[in-house]
């Protein structure tokens, strides 16, 4: 075995649930309707009772975790014979047992509060929140300032936005697993690329701006009671409301999910998620890309179908260019599926350039 | 200036860009039987199975022809017309006249020489038009991808013998996929038509005439491993098997071959490709290979008259000239054509000899001469079996590395062809080895024992694979 590449041809193509036939348009209704309820009903709460959780979120993340361990079986059976994808998939799913589904479910019984350790801001939009600072024990307060305004910067620089989007990161890690099956339907059109850059932008500015403004609220203490009540009041149209409706629960879970059998499962990530924006840029500015073999490239657009993220890979690949793109989660798709092993994803130094392309005259025999 | 290019491949629409991007106000017409759009050829395997739909094996836009201004006449072309300066079209259409020619028709699948090669359920895999003849034979049609747009839009002005008519196919006749599915050739397409035939839950017989599966390429140990891939596959490999017949009334039936008959209901002929340029005629000077012979610069016997890609007979590295059926070079050379076209003087260089497949599951990458039988070469083989399997053969002169060939890993054929370069010794080459790796993170890299490094020391212990044998061939 050589650990790398593919193994075995796919026929995606051809599965109508992958392809958007009537069954994928069924499946993406389904988990549209499950994502409503979820956020704007209540039918879940007496099942999660009825079972002896807490709430229903203990529930949601009992299915999700489930969905991501299932989704890893389907994956590594398509893609498991890849070093790389086999140890990425170990840890991510592993994050998501632990650290987001037992470790929260625990923590309570021992009488402290819940805390969910793989989620930091901004995606985890509440986190930076001065009220929910002030909540927190000390030391869970620091975690959360120091992973998001600390941690993430440098991690990002060194390994790229890999090390979180989709090692670490539940909705990097759904997407990889039980979203799998879809990753060829991401857009790759240059005008769904346009849209991203602008959608996502601005998510991050909001993400920013409404932190800021609650920062801002809480230092006036509520003094100015116009202010306190636009931006942090309970009415569904303050800043912090909004936040949470068409963000945390509209973009992330119901289009976020919802739409995984029709345009594939990054579209969250990918448009709307201010934490993928941020580590962007930290990835623009780092050591991450993705290095091309040059003159090896036969176009046959494997890598720009299979990248979950919508990258023309084929354009770099075959114009001979090693690139590092804002968005590249650092799956590893692209050159796993690569037949020509032209790409490999490095945490190369800046000062090494590419290799200068080789075409030197003949030996002389 | 009116440019036309004959041919919507590679080196057509590489040529095409040039031309462009140089002079925005030129006419560019490009004439194509096969296609509307250009599309990668070497990817036809994956939208047979499914891995990609046809959409996604088209490198660019589908508006980029309305972008760049480049008029499409989708016909066959029936001759070059040198006095009139005009490219003579099938099925009554006017000629296109022109002022520069690039000719970038590519190649054509040799035609199988047997009795029954153009029986129903009998085809080839080179062109669009048989990717859906197989998909045909296979599916009953294309996949969810669905299929090019305008697939018959040649239909109009085509012949029965032209390599971009879809071949008539046996699906509903058996009421389902072959049974008993045969591919005959053991080389690059031959092996990606057994592929795409196992993905699609068939098991193919596959039969070579040579000794082991793609003696040009491969040696005796490696090809046995591939060998060894196709079998666990469910592949019946056929060794050393010549076939004499293909044998059916309308659609075929069986194979005859000079070790008995097989029973066959449907078959790939593999057996390499030819330049596409009988149609030429007198209007070019052509070789006995049927390339169409160009100087350093491209340009053929004609003034203003070029050839790019599959179709040319290009000056290689020993001096003689032969078409080169390479997808890289026929970009490069497109790209050197699109500058002669622009009147620019522009030399093809190539370079040292590299490629890459992918064969089964095994990756091969090879750099410099290889399998050539190179005077005095001697060959250090080294075989791992570990976390990894993968072979490593470092072709020698004089203790001087020329050549590599490499199975189960990565590696950067630019560092390899570097180090032929340099004239590097092969102890120097194999205790450097690891800077040439292209391997995936977290694959262990490659080990090479020291007693294996030495055997070159040991004299009597180096691996001689073959007999040193006299002068490149030319």
């Amino acid at each position: 075995m050589d650990l790398q590449g593919q193994n075995g041809l796919m026929t995606t193509f051809r599965e109508g649930w992958r392809s958007r036939s009537w069954i994928a348009w069924i499946l993406a209704a389904l988990l549209i309707g499950f994502y409503l309820d979820l956020y704007f009903r209540d039918d879940l709460t007496p099942i999660a009772s009825a079972i002896g959780l807490k709430n229903k979120w203990y529930l949601y993340g009992g299915l999700y975790t489930v969905a991501m361990a299932g989704g890893a079986v389907y994956y590594l059976r398509r893609h498991g014979n890849s070093r790389y994808n086999q140890i990425r998939i170990a840890v991510n799913v592993g994050v998501q047992l632990c650290l987001a589904w037992l470790l929260p479910f625990v923590m309570p019984m021992l009488g402290g509060r819940e805390f969910y350790f793989s989620y930091l801001w901004p995606l985890a939009y509440s986190d930076l929140w001065p009220s929910t600072l002030a909540s927190l024990p000390i030391y869970l307060a620091l975690y959360s300032l120091i992973m998001a305004l600390v941690a993430t910067p440098i991690l990002a620089f060194v390994f790229g936005k890999r090390w979180y989007c989709s090692w670490v990161c539940g909705c990097g890690g759904l997407a990889n697993t039980f979203g799998d099956p879809w990753r060829h339907l991401t857009a790759t059109s240059t005008a769904s690329w346009r849209f991203e850059k602008v959608a996502v932008h601005t998510v991050m500015f909001v993400a920013i701006a409404s932190t800021s403004l609650l920062g801002l609220d809480y230092l006036l203490d509520g003094q100015s009671g116009t202010f306190h009540w636009i931006v942090g009041g309970s009415q569904f149209w303050s800043v912090k409301e909004l936040y949470k409706l068409v963000i945390g629960a509209i973009l992330a879970g119901v289009v976020g999910v919802g739409f995984y059998p029709l345009f594939g499962p990054r579209v969250w990530c990918r448009n709307f998620c201010p934490m993928a924006a941020m580590l962007g840029l930290f990835q623009k500015l780092g050591r991450f890309r993705i290095t091309v073999k040059p003159d090896m490239c036969i176009s046959c657009g494997n890598c720009t179908t299979y990248c979950e993220m919508g990258i023309d890979v084929r354009s770099y690949a075959q114009s001979n260019e090693s690139f590092t793109r804002a968005a590249c989660v650092g799956c590893g798709m692209c050159a796993h599926v690569c037949p020509r092993g032209v790409l490999k994803l490095e945490n190369a130094s800046n000062l090494q350039t590419d290799k200068a392309r080789v075409r030197l005259p003949v030996v002389d025999i | 200036m009116r440019v036309v290019i004959i041919g919507n491949g590679v080196a057509g629409i590489e040529a095409a860009l040039v031309v462009r991007e140089r002079e925005p106000s030129w006419d560019v017409t490009i004439v194509s039987e096969e296609s509307d759009h250009f599309f990668s050829r070497t990817a036809l395997m994956w939208v047979h199975t499914g891995q990609l739909s046809h959409r996604c094996i088209e490198p660019h836009d589908r508006d980029l022809y309305e972008r760049m201004g480049f008029e499409r006449v989708r016909a066959r072309a029936t001759g070059i017309d040198v006095g009139a300066r005009a490219v003579n079209l099938a099925g009554g259409m006017d000629p296109v006249p022109f002022d520069r020619l690039l000719i970038a028709c590519g190649s054509r699948p040799r035609p199988g020489p047997w009795d029954g090669s153009q029986l129903r359920g009998v085809g080839h895999f080179v062109t669009h038009q048989d990717l859906a003849w197989l998909e045909n034979e296979t599916y009953g049609g294309p996949s969810r991808g669905g299929p090019p747009p305008r697939p018959g839009g040649h239909l109009a002005a085509t012949t029965d013998d032209s390599p971009y008519r879809v071949r008539p196919d046996g699906y509903a006749a058996r009421g389902g996929p072959p049974k008993q599915p045969a591919v005959i050739g053991g080389g690059l397409i031959g092996i990606e038509a057994v592929e795409v035939l196992v993905a699609a839950g068939l098991k193919p017989k596959f039969l070579i005439r040579e000794d082991w599966f793609w003696p040009m390429a491969l040696d005796e140990a490696e090809s046995t491993w591939v060998a060894e891939r196709m079998r666990h596959h469910g592949v019946d490999v056929r060794l050393d098997e010549n076939v004499e017949a293909l044998v059916g009334d309308d659609a075929i039936r069986a194979l005859k071959t000079d070790k008995g008959e097989l029973d066959c209901d449907c078959c790939v002929i593999a057996i390499g490709v030819i330049p596409n340029t009988e149609w030429l005629g007198e209007g070019v000077e052509l070789d006995r290979r049927g390339g169409v012979v160009v100087d350093g610069g491209l340009q053929t016997s004609v003034e203003g008259v070029f050839a790019a890609g599959d179709c040319a007979s290009v000056p290689w590295y020993h001096g003689a000239k032969m078409p080169e059926q390479l997808w890289y070079t026929a970009r490069d050379q497109g790209r050197v054509a699109g500058r002669r076209l622009c009147g620019d003087q522009a030399e093809y260089a190539r370079g040292l000899w590299y490629n890459s497949a992918k064969l089964m599951d095994i990756e091969y990458t090879t750099a410099g001469l290889v399998s050539m039988n190179v005077e005095g070469e001697r060959n250090w083989f080294f075989e791992e079996r570990g976390k990894v399997r993968s072979t490593l053969r470092v072709v020698t002169v004089d203790d001087r590395v020329i050549g590599f060939n490499a199975l189960g890993r990565r590696w950067d054929h630019t560092v390899f062809n570097r180090w032929i370069a340099e004239h590097r010794s092969l102890r120097w080459v194999l205790d450097h080895v690891r800077e040439a790796s292209f391997d995936t993170e977290f694959v262990p890299p490659l080990t090479i024992p020291e007693e294996d490094k030495s055997k070159e020391l040991g004299g009597a212990a180096f691996s001689v694979i073959r007999d040193p044998m006299p002068a490149p061939r030319a």
